[in-house]
């Protein structure tokens, strides 16, 4: 059995798509998959950062790609978990390093020795981004309740049914206050914008910023919400059919102002 | 970058009779999402707001945003590639604002690819805009490849946005070393939460430029106002009431030479500190 390639994707930068690809491929091992995480952005990656991995690469990439090392010596494994590595981008060198042709040939070749293959895109639509498309099977778009990067996932998901290929829709850094009092876009009117089925929906979170630069994925925390959004995420990934988590419900502060009230 | 090499020497000749030309800065970052085009059209209103004639520039082919950045979409009916293909006059393409009556659009094409742009042209283009305009400022696609070399091509400044974030830094150090000694880049800092800084939970403005020593232009603070007004189309500069507004005008300030105090961003104890504070605990 061949692993399911996945990109994850969203036009615009900065939307999560580094993070979301982390901790969704670190909630897969979780479970026991052999999952292996490329790092698509040849010349600015970022991925071994939020994994904490960056003193550990030796080969990257474009190595493989040229020949220069075994696709095996390049995979740096997390030690936190059971059953994950990354293959990380080269960071002194340009996309057009690599051909679309190359990139399918190697995540094919890491296919065959895992469950997942989960490639981190770069942002924009240039060459990057169709390097990074060319070895997958399945896109998930991470986008924002904002209407540039909306507008920018719309304008990717064209792009990737151009080539028939299946979209999920994560909606990233929701926060629920704001949509309550109208000065964010719902998780609904993002859906119905895009007309893409969902996968997840993740609220913002400020401990995000810290467990990022600290390179410890947030799903390693026994106390953070997140953890459980991400193992969702895994399991939907997994095929199973799991109720999205209601975020509606008042923090410390709204269930303080309510006692208040109430008294 | 050879192609930034080679155009190294047009620049030289064409700056050698420029002495009325207006200023042309690129804002640049690598790392998508940090806010280049939020901080493109708040600079840009900015800078009108204190009389300047200001152009500003798309370089996002395929993927635009400012103008919706500044709640134009509307009003947009051509673009950049329209002009290089000389489709439409530059006047033609040229949007004005809605706000402020000196500052002008010139979108990027949405459907339309970077690879598509001429950069000679494009550099002849933005020479154009600085006979007419003070301040002719470049919005950069995120990444470093042919949209990143075409917004930079034209530029004799470059004002690089990061967050105070590992990944952000490391995009913002790549940049610099692209970008050569043709410029030296200003740093902005942009969504600064001064409670996480405190509470060392996010990197502080000295940790940021420990790392990249750059001159610092400004620092914006992360605000949900932000979102509110990209959403609304209405920049943020154009607001009396906002910190982030008088954030904006200081940078901008400092751009036109102005002399204006270091810039910092404050931390104000919050109800959750007093509580925090109040039962004892150290959240």
């Amino acid at each position: 059995m061949s692993a399911r390639k996945i990109v994850f994707t969203s036009g615009k930068g900065g939307v999560g798509k580094t993070t979301t690809t982390a901790n969704v491929g670190a909630a897969l091992a979780k479970h026991g998959k052999r999952v292996i995480l490329v790092d698509a952005d040849i010349g600015l990656r970022n991925l071994d950062l939020v994994l904490g991995l960056e003193k550990r690469i030796v080969f990257d990439l474009v190595e493989v790609v040229e020949g220069r090392c075994q696709v095996r010596q390049a995979l740096i494994k997390d030690k936190r978990f059971e059953s994950l590595s990354i293959l990380p981008a080269a960071q002194t060198r340009d996309k057009d390093a690599v051909t679309e042709e190359q990139m399918a040939k190697v995540m094919d070749d890491l296919a065959a020795m895992s469950d997942y293959v989960l490639i981190d895109c770069p942002a924009g639509i240039e060459g990057g981004f169709r390097n990074a498309v060319a070895g997958a099977q399945e896109a998930i778009v991470v986008t924002t309740p904002e209407v540039s990067a909306i507008r920018d996932a719309d304008r990717v998901i064209g792009k990737l049914t151009e080539r028939s290929m299946p979209v999920r829709l994560i909606v990233n850094r929701i926060r629920p206050d704001m949509v309550r009092t109208g000065d964010m876009l719902s998780v609904d009117d993002v859906c119905e914008i895009l007309s893409a089925e969902l996968l997840g929906i993740v609220p913002d979170d400020e401990e995000i910023i810290d467990t990022t630069n600290r390179g410890e994925p947030v799903v390693l925390s026994e106390t953070n919400r997140l953890r459980v959004i991400y193992d969702k995420i895994a399991r939907r990934l997994e095929g199973e059919l799991v109720p999205f988590t209601n975020l509606d419900t008042p923090g410390f502060l709204g269930r303080l102002i309510g006692a208040l009230k109430a008294g | 970058m050879h192609v930034l090499q080679t155009q190294d020497e047009q620049r030289v000749q064409s700056d050698a009779g420029a002495a009325a030309l207006g200023r042309a800065i690129v804002i640049t970052s690598g790392k998508g999402g940090v806010g280049k085009t939020t901080t493109t059209a708040n600079l840009g209103t900015a800078l009108a707001r204190r009389g300047a004639n200001v152009a500003l520039i798309d370089a996002d082919v395929g993927l635009r945003n400012l103008d919706i950045v500044l709640g134009l979409e509307s009003r947009v009916k051509h673009h950049v590639l329209d002009v290089l293909e000389e489709q439409v006059s530059l006047e033609d393409a040229l949007v004005r604002d809605k706000n402020s009556p000196t500052l002008y659009l010139l979108a990027a094409a949405q459907t339309r690819e970077k690879d598509e742009v001429d950069t000679q042209k494009m550099i002849a283009l933005v020479q154009t805009l600085r006979e007419r305009f003070e301040y002719v400022l470049i919005d950069c696609p995120a990444g470093i490849e042919r949209g990143f070399q075409n917004a930079v091509a034209g530029a004799q400044e470059a004002i690089v946005v990061c967050t105070p974030e590992v990944s952000a830094v490391r995009d913002v150090d790549r940049v610099v070393g692209l970008l050569g000694n043709r410029f030296t880049p200003q740093l902005v800092i942009n969504r600064v939460r001064p409670q996480l800084v405190k509470k060392g939970k996010m990197l502080s403005v000295e940790d940021v430029n420990n790392i990249l020593r750059l001159p610092l232009l400004g620092v914006i603070a992360d605000e949900p106002d932000v979102i509110v007004s990209t959403n609304k189309g209405e920049p943020l500069a154009l607001r009396t009431d906002s910190k982030t507004a008088s954030a904006y005008h200081a940078i901008a300030a400092r751009i036109a030479g102005d002399d204006v105090p270091a810039p910092t961003v404050e931390y104000k104890e919050t109800f959750m500190d007093k509580l925090g504070a109040f039962f004892g605990g150290r959240r």
